[in-house]
C-alpha cells in the first residue's frame, strides 16, 4: 500500500515532468545563439542520484540518449570518490563516452542537495554557436581528427561552491572566436540548471523526500508499463534494412550501413554489425548517439506522446561492434556526428515502416543540412556567424500526402531563422523561400515538398560550409511510391557562374553572389497513378506539380482533362 | 442606463444597471438572456434589450463582447481568404516555423494554412531591415490577382510585406491599389494590426484578421446601425482580448482584436469578484454552448501576452496571432459540443458544436447529432420541465433517437452512452485545466475554482474533485458573468513597435519622443472615437534584453519624461527582473527591443450589493425532488432548489442541484454548500 495518495503522486510526477520544461525555457530565453534560442538544438532534463533520466525537456530528438548517460560518468568520475558537492557544475563534450555527440555540444551537470542527500541532477546540453577549432562556427566537413573540431573539455569541474573557476573561464574564453556568444551560452546553461534546481527542492520542501521517491519510481515504472503495453501492438519478428551515406565530407563513400531489428512480446534489439568501419571524414558518430538514435525511433514507433523516461527504454537493447561508422574510437573526428546517427534511426524506420504503417512514414529529407556563413555585416562591421538546419520534405503516409517545409527527424521543436530576423542579424538579403518543383515524390499518396531558400551576400567578402546527405541515395518510397528529390547547395556567382555542391568547406562567396539551399521533397507512397483525379488536378492548380510532371508521372494530361 | 452584451456561440447574454452620472449612484444589476442568432448576431443583442424591456435610448455606456470571431475560426467558418505577399515569400505561410512539437510522432502532419497556395499570389516589392525601400511595389500585376480572387469568390484579402513593421510605405501603395479596384472587399495590411517582426507571425495574423474580418465588420456595423435606429446615441464599446474595451471602429478595423473578447472579460470579472470577497488567487472556468476557457489569476493579476496562438497544443504549433491577449487556454468542449466516433471506435466530445441552430438534439430543431447538453438531460442533471429556463420543451423522442444510434455504435445503453459523453467531456476540460495549472508549476489545491458560463456550474464540482481544489464559486448571475466583467472594465489599447536600439548609444530623448509620439497618436484616436484625453492613463513597457540574447523581458518605464534618470532606472530594473527570473545577471550591453504603450481610460464601475436576509427557510427554495444519476458518485434522489430563493446564511449538503434560468448547479454527494453575503454560491469540497 502505497504512502501517498495516488493524486499527489501524480501531482509530485507533473511538477517533476514540468522541471524539464522550465528549464527548457529558461535556456531559450537567455540564450545568446541563434542555434539555441531559434533552432533549439539543446536539452534539458533530470535525473534520480543514480542517474535514471526523471524528465527530458527537448528541442531536437539527438540528445534522447544523452541526459542520463552523462550524469553516469559524472558519477563514474566524480562519485566513487565522493567527489561530489553542493554547487558544483560538472562540464563535458567528450563524445566518445556517455552523453557524448561532437565537441559543439557542451553539457552542464549539476548535483542538487536536499537536506545533505544528492537526490537529484539537472542537466543540459547544447550546441555552442562557436567551441573553437580550424573553422568558424568548429563543425566542419573536412577535420580528419578531433583536434580540428574545437576545445575538449572531458568532464571537469566548471564550479565549485556555486563559483565559476576563473582560470578554466578564461581559458575557453582565448580558445574560442565568439567568447561573448559562448559564454553566454554557457550561463544559459547555468540559468537553466539553477531553475531546474530551485524547483525541485521546492518540491522537495513541500512533499518530503520519501514521497518524492516514491513518485519517481512510480513515473519510471509507468514509462515502462507504458510502452510494454505498446509493444504488444508491434509486429513480432526480424526486420532488416540496409542503405548507403553519400560521403564522409572527404570524398569517400558511398558507405553501406545495415540494420537487424528483431521485436520480441518484451525485447526491441537493434543489431547494426556488418555496417561499414568508421572513415577518415567527420560523418562518424560514437555509440551513446546511436543509442539516442535508437531511443528516438523506437519511442517513435512504440508510443509517441508518453514523456521521454529511464522506465521507456529499458526493453530496449543496442548491438554494434566498436570502431563502426556508428560508434567510432578517439581520436575519429565526429564533427558532422547527426547525419550517421540520423541514418541509424532511419534504417530502423525503413525496415519497419511497412509494417507500423499509421506511425511511420515513407524516407525524408533525413538529413539537416547544416548551413554555416561566416562574413562581416555590411552595416554594423561585426563579425557574424549564420548556423542552422533547414526545413525540407517529409515521405507520404499510408493515409496522406506528406508535410512539406518541416525540419527533419533529427531536429523537433525547432524553429526556422525569420528572413527579418536573418536579414537584420546578419546583413544578407534574402531573394526566395519557397517550395520548389524538383521531380521526387510522386505517389498515390505524395511526398512533402522540399524547399528553396535564396542568400544574396552584401558584403564584401563571406565564406560558407555546409552538410547536405541523402543526395545520391534519396528519400525511399513505400509501395510504388516514388522516391524524394535529393538535397543539395548552388552558388550562383554574380559574374553568372554557377557550381553545386553536397559537402562542403570554406567556399568562398564575394558580394552580390547568391547560395541556393535545397532540401529533399520526401517519398511518394503507392503508385501515382492510382492518385485521385481530383487530387492531381488540385496539385496543378496549387503548383506543387508540374504540368509536365501529372502528365508523366500521374498519367494526366491537363489539355486532354481541359478539353 | 450602463449595459453589456455578451455574444457567445451559443446564447446572448445582457448585463445592466442604472447609473446615475451626477451622483455616481448605481441602481441594482439586471440580466437576461437569449438564443444567439447567426449569421445575423446582432439581431440576439437587439432580442435581449427588447426581452428585457430596455430602450437604446436611454444607454449611457454600452460595451459588446462577442466570440464570433474565435469561434469563425475554431470552426473554419471565415471567408474564403487571398494573401498578397512579397515576391518569392507565398510560402513562408505554410511553411511556417517548421516546428514539430510532437517531436517524436514521425507520423505528424503540420496545421493546413487558412489560404490555399493558389490563392497566394506574390507582387514584386521589397523593403530592407532598415526600412529602406530596395523596390517599390509593382502594381501593374494587382488588377490581374483581383480578377483571380473574385473568379475564385474569395471574399477578403491580406497584404504582408517583408520589414512592413519597419516601412509599411510599400503595403500601403498595395493596399490604396487593391481598395481602388475592389472597393468593397474586406482588406487587412499586416502593418495595421502588428508593428513587430517576425514575417511568419505577422502574415499568420494579417491572414486571420482577413478571414474573420467580413463575418465580424458584417456583425459590429449592423449592430451599431440597429442600436442608432433604436436612438442610442453614444459609442459602443467592444471588449478586446487585452483585457480592455475599444471603440467599434477601432474594432471593426483590426476584429482579431476580439479574438478573446469574451473570455477575457470573465477573468476580468473573476478579479474584480475575487478582490471584493478576498479571493486573489484563481483558476476561472468559462463554459459555454460551443468551448470551455480556463486561465489563471495569481494575486488577482492575470498575465497579458503576444505570443498568443490558436489551437496550440504540446503537439501542435497551432496559429500565431500577435495581438495582445490575456493568457487563457481554450478547447472546443461546451454544452453544444457533438459526441462522435472515430474509425478505431474511440468516442471523442467535441471540437465541433450544434450551436444554437441546430442546436442540441433536445432542441427538436433538425439537430441529428448527440450533444453533452442532451447527455446532461438523459442523465437527469438538467431538468426537462426547466429545459433553458421552462422556455423550451425539449424533444425527448428526437433526443432519444439520437442518443440510440450513439449507444448502438457504442454496443452500451443509451444513459452509459450518455455518461460517456459527459466523462470524456470532463476530462477534455480537466486537461484544460491542467494546462493553466499543474503544466505551469502551479498546485490547483492552492486556487480557488470560480465557475461560470451556462455550463460552468454543472462541470465545475466534478472538475474540482478530479484536480482536488478545495473550494468552488459560482457566482450571482453566472451564466451572464461575462458580460457583467465588461462592466468593470476600463478602455485599453496596446500599441508596440519593434525598434531595436542599443541603450548604451542612444540618447534618452530619442526613446522618450517615440513613446510620446505613440502616446500623441494613441491620444488622437482615442478623441475622434470620442472619448476625452483626460480620462486617459498612459504605461510605458520596454522589452528588453542583453545584446546577443533572442527573447526579452517586459519591464515598466518608471512614470515622466524619459531623461538618463529614467532610463538607468528601466535598466536596473530590467536587470533586477532577468536575475528574479532566470537567476542570473549580465554585464553585456542592454537592448530595447519593443516599445509597448498601454493606454487606459477608466469607466466608473458598479459594487455588487449585498443581499438582505429575509430570514426565508431554506425548505422554501425547494422546487422539487428528482432521479440524478451523478455517473461513479451513483443515482440519487436528489433535492432541487431555486437559485434566486436562496439567501445569504443558508447551508446545503451534496447531492443537491440548484437551479437558475440559465444555469444548472450540479453538487455531487458529501459537499457542502453556502452562500455568502452577495448570493455568491461557496461548494467546499471537502466537509
Amino acid at each position: 500500500m502505497s504512502a501517498t495518495d495516488t493524486f499527489t503522486l501524480e501531482i509530485i510526477k507533473n511538477a517533476l515532468v514540468a522541471v524539464g520544461d522550465e528549464m527548457f525555457v529558461a535556456m531559450q530565453r537567455t540564450s545568446m545563439s541563434p542555434i539555441i534560442y531559434e533552432t533549439l538544438d539543446y536539452s534539458c532534463g533530470l535525473t534520480d542520484p543514480e542517474g535514471n533520466l526523471i524528465t527530458q525537456g527537448n528541442g531536437t530528438t539527438v540528445f534522447l540518449g544523452q541526459i542520463d548517460s552523462l550524469v553516469r560518468e559524472v558519477l563514474k568520475k566524480f562519485g566513487e570518490k565522493g567527489d561530489i558537492h553542493d554547487g558544483d557544475i560538472f562540464i563535458s563534450n567528450d563524445p566518445y563516452v556517455g552523453g557524448g555527440t561532437h565537441l559543439s555540444d557542451p553539457a552542464l551537470v549539476q548535483p542538487i542537495f536536499f537536506e545533505d542527500e544528492l537526490v537529484a541532477f539537472v542537466i543540459n546540453k547544447a550546441h555552442w554557436t562557436e567551441v573553437g577549432g580550424k573553422d568558424p562556427g568548429s563543425f566542419t566537413t573536412n577535420a580528419t581528427e578531433i583536434f580540428q573540431e574545437g576545445l575538449q573539455l572531458p568532464n571537469i569541474r566548471i564550479f565549485s561552491g556555486g563559483k565559476p573557476n576563473a582560470a578554466l573561464i578564461d581559458l575557453i574564453a582565448a580558445n574560442v572566436r565568439l567568447p561573448e556568444m559562448s559564454l553566454g551560452d554557457m550561463w544559459a546553461g547555468v540559468a537553466a540548471n539553477r531553475v531546474g534546481e530551485r524547483r525541485v527542492r521546492e518540491i522537495f520542501a513541500k512533499y518530503g523526500v520519501a514521497e518524492v521517491k516514491e513518485a519517481i519510481v512510480s513515473l519510471l515504472d509507468y514509462g515502462e508499463e507504458m510502452i510494454r503495453q505498446e509493444m504488444k501492438n508491434l509486429p513480432k519478428g526480424v526486420f532488416e534494412a540496409e542503405d548507403w551515406i553519400d560521403d564522409d565530407g572527404l570524398g569517400n563513400g558511398p558507405f553501406r550501413i545495415q540494420v537487424k531489428v528483431t521485436i520480441t512480446d518484451d525485447e526491441f534489439i537493434a543489431d547494426f554489425t556488418g555496417s561499414h568501419a568508421q572513415v577518415p571524414g567527420p560523418i562518424n558518430n560514437s555509440r551513446t548517439g546511436l543509442v539516442s538514435a535508437v531511443r528516438t525511433v523506437f519511442k517513435a514507433l512504440s508510443n509517441p506522446s508518453v514523456p521521454a523516461n529511464g522506465g521507456c527504454f529499458r526493453p530496449m537493447k543496442v548491438i554494434c561492434p566498436d570502431g563502426t561508422m556508428f560508434t567510432a574510437k578517439r581520436p575519429a573526428p565526429v564533427s558532422l556526428y547527426w547525419e550517421t546517427m540520423m541514418a541509424g534511426a532511419d534504417l530502423i524506420w525503413k525496415a519497419l515502416a511497412p509494417h507500423i504503417p499509421e506511425r511511420l512514414t515513407a524516407g525524408h529529407m533525413l538529413s539537416v543540412c547544416a548551413t554555416i556563413i561566416t562574413g562581416t555585416h555590411p552595416d554594423t562591421g561585426e563579425f557574424y556567424l549564420m548556423v542552422g538546419p533547414l526545413v525540407g520534405g517529409w515521405g507520404a503516409g499510408a493515409t496522406k500526402d506528406g508535410d512539406g517545409g518541416q525540419f527533419a527527424s533529427a531536429d523537433g521543436e525547432t524553429f526556422n531563422i525569420p528572413v527579418e530576423i536573418a536579414e537584420t542579424r546578419y546583413g544578407v538579403l534574402v531573394d526566395q523561400y519557397a517550395f520548389h518543383n524538383d521531380d521526387g515524390g510522386f505517389g498515390k499518396f505524395r511526398g512533402g515538398k522540399g524547399v528553396v531558400l535564396d542568400y544574396r551576400i552584401l558584403s564584401d567578402t563571406a565564406v560558407m560550409t555546409g552538410s547536405f546527405g541523402r543526395n545520391k541515395f534519396k528519400p525511399w518510397g513505400i509501395g510504388g511510391g516514388g522516391e524524394g528529390s535529393p538535397n543539395y547547395a548552388k552558388v550562383l556567382r554574380a559574374d553568372g557562374g554557377e557550381e553545386t555542391y553536397t559537402m562542403f568547406h570554406q567556399i568562398p562567396l564575394k558580394k552580390g553572389d547568391v547560395v541556393r539551399l535545397v532540401t529533399a521533397t520526401g517519398g511518394g507512397v503507392g503508385d501515382p497513378r492510382e492518385r485521385p483525379r481530383d487530387k492531381v488536378r488540385n496539385d496543378l492548380r496549387d503548383g506543387y506539380v508540374t504540368i509536365e510532371q501529372a502528365r508523366v508521372h500521374y498519367g494526366y494530361d491537363a489539355k486532354v482533362a481541359a478539353e | 442606463m450602463r449595459v453589456a452584451t455578451d455574444v457567445g456561440g451559443t446564447f446572448t447574454d445582457l448585463v445592466y444597471y442604472d447609473y446615475d452620472e451626477e451622483t455616481g449612484t448605481f441602481g441594482g444589476i439586471k440580466t437576461e438572456k437569449v438564443e444567439t442568432t447567426p449569421p445575423n448576431f446582432e439581431q440576439g443583442v437587439m432580442d435581449t434589450m427588447h426581452k428585457a424591456g430596455l430602450a437604446p435610448k436611454s444607454i449611457s455606456f454600452f460595451a459588446h463582447g462577442t466570440t464570433v470571431v474565435i469561434n469563425a475560426l475554431l470552426a473554419r467558418k471565415g471567408a474564403k481568404t487571398g494573401l498578397i505577399t512579397t515576391k518569392g515569400f507565398r510560402d513562408v505561410l505554410e511553411i511556417a516555423r517548421g516546428n514539430r512539437p510532437d517531436l517524436f510522432n514521425f507520423y505528424f502532419t503540420k496545421p493546413k494554412p487558412f489560404v490555399p497556395r493558389y490563392l497566394r499570389k506574390e507582387v514584386d516589392e521589397r523593403v530592407n531591415y532598415k526600412g529602406e525601400i530596395l523596390t517599390p511595389a509593382d502594381l501593374s500585376g494587382l488588377p490581374a490577382i483581383i480578377e483571380a480572387f473574385r473568379d475564385d469568390g474569395v471574399e477578403a484579402i491580406a497584404i504582408s510585406f517583408l520589414h512592413a513593421y519597419a516601412n509599411p510605405e510599400n503595403e500601403i501603395a498595395v493596399l490604396d491599389e487593391v481598395r481602388r479596384l475592389w472597393n468593397d472587399v474586406s482588406l487587412v495590411a499586416s502593418h495595421r494590426i502588428t508593428r513587430e517582426w517576425r514575417e511568419y507571425e505577422r502574415t499568420s495574423t494579417a491572414v486571420l484578421s482577413a478571414y474573420v474580418h467580413p463575418l465580424a465588420n458584417r456583425y459590429l456595423k449592423s449592430l451599431d446601425a440597429k442600436l442608432r435606429s433604436d436612438g442610442f446615441s453614444g459609442t459602443p464599446f467592444i471588449m478586446q482580448s487585452n483585457g480592455g474595451i475599444a471603440t467599434l471602429n477601432a474594432a471593426a478595423a483590426n476584429p482579431i482584436t476580439m479574438v478573446e473578447s469574451g473570455p477575457s472579460s470573465g477573468v476580468l470579472g473573476a478579479i474584480e469578484l475575487g478582490k471584493l470577497i478576498g479571493v486573489p488567487n484563481m483558476i476561472t472556468l468559462d463554459i459555454g454552448g460551443t468551448t470551455a476557457k480556463c486561465a489563471l489569476v495569481e494575486d488577482s493579476r492575470a498575465r497579458i501576452t503576444t505570443d498568443y496562438k490558436i489551437e496550440w497544443t504540446r503537439t501542435n504549433p497551432g496559429y500565431p496571432i500577435k495581438t495582445p491577449v490575456i493568457e487563457i487556454v481554450e478547447i472546443g468542449n461546451g454544452g453544444g459540443s457533438i459526441a462522435w466516433i472515430d474509425e478505431g471506435g474511440k468516442l471523442h466530445v467535441g471540437p465541433q458544436s450544434a450551436g444554437a441552430v441546430p442546436g442540441p438534439a433536445a432542441y427538436g430543431r433538425g439537430g441529428t447529432e448527440p450533444t453533452t447538453t442532451d447527455a446532461h438531460l438523459i442523465t437527469g442533471r438538467i431538468d426537462p420541465d426547466y429545459f433553458l429556463g421552462g422556455e423550451i420543451e425539449p424533444d425527448m423522442e428526437n433526443l432519444d433517437k439520437v442518443f440510440q444510434a450513439l449507444a448502438t455504435k457504442l454496443k452500451v445503453s443509451v444513459k452509459e452512452a450518455a455518461r460517456g459523453v459527459i466523462r470524456i467531456a470532463n476530462a477534455n476540460m480537466v486537461n484544460a485545466l491542467k494546462l493553466v495549472s499543474i503544466n505551469k508549476g502551479y498546485d490547483p489545491r492552492e486556487f480557488t475554482l470560480v465557475a461560470f458560463g451556462g455550463g460552468g456550474a454543472m462541470h465545475a464540482v466534478a472538475l474540482a474533485e478530479e484536480l482536488q481544489v478545495p473550494k468552488v464559486i459560482v457566482p450571482v448571475n453566472s451564466a451572464v458573468f461575462s458580460a457583467w466583467g465588461m462592466l468593470v472594465t476600463d478602455l485599453r489599447r496596446d500599441y508596440i513597435r519593434t525598434k531595436l536600439v542599443r541603450l548604451a548609444d542612444v540618447d534618452p530623448a530619442e526613446v522618450g519622443r517615440l513613446f510620446d509620439e505613440m502616446a500623441e497618436a494613441a491620444t488622437a484616436e482615442y478623441e475622434a472615437d470620442g472619448v476625452d484625453a483626460g480620462r486617459l492613463m498612459f504605461q510605458r513597457y520596454g522589452d528588453m534584453r542583453y545584446q546577443g540574447q533572442e527573447h526579452s523581458v517586459k519591464i515598466e518605464f518608471p512614470d515622466g519624461a524619459v531623461g538618463e534618470k529614467a532610463l538607468a532606472e528601466a535598466i536596473k530594473r530590467f536587470h533586477e527582473a532577468h536575475e528574479r527570473e532566470y537567476t542570473f545577471r549580465l554585464e553585456n550591453p542592454v537592448e530595447l527591443v519593443n516599445y509597448h504603450l498601454v493606454v487606459s481610460g477608466r469607466v466608473p464601475k458598479p459594487d455588487l450589493s449585498k443581499l438582505e436576509p429575509t430570514g426565508r427557510d431554506l425548505k422554501d427554495a425547494v422546487r422539487g425532488v428528482r432521479s440524478v444519476d451523478f455517473d461513479e458518485n451513483g443515482i440519487h434522489e436528489t433535492t432541487i432548489y431555486e437559485r434566486g430563493l436562496l439567501e445569504p446564511g443558508m447551508v446545503l449538503k451534496g447531492p443537491c442541484v440548484i437551479e437558475e434560468p440559465a444555469a444548472t448547479l450540479l453538487v455531487t454527494p458529501g459537499k457542502r454548500v453556502e452562500i455568502d453575503d452577495y448570493g455568491n454560491i461557496h461548494i467546499i469540497m471537502k466537509s
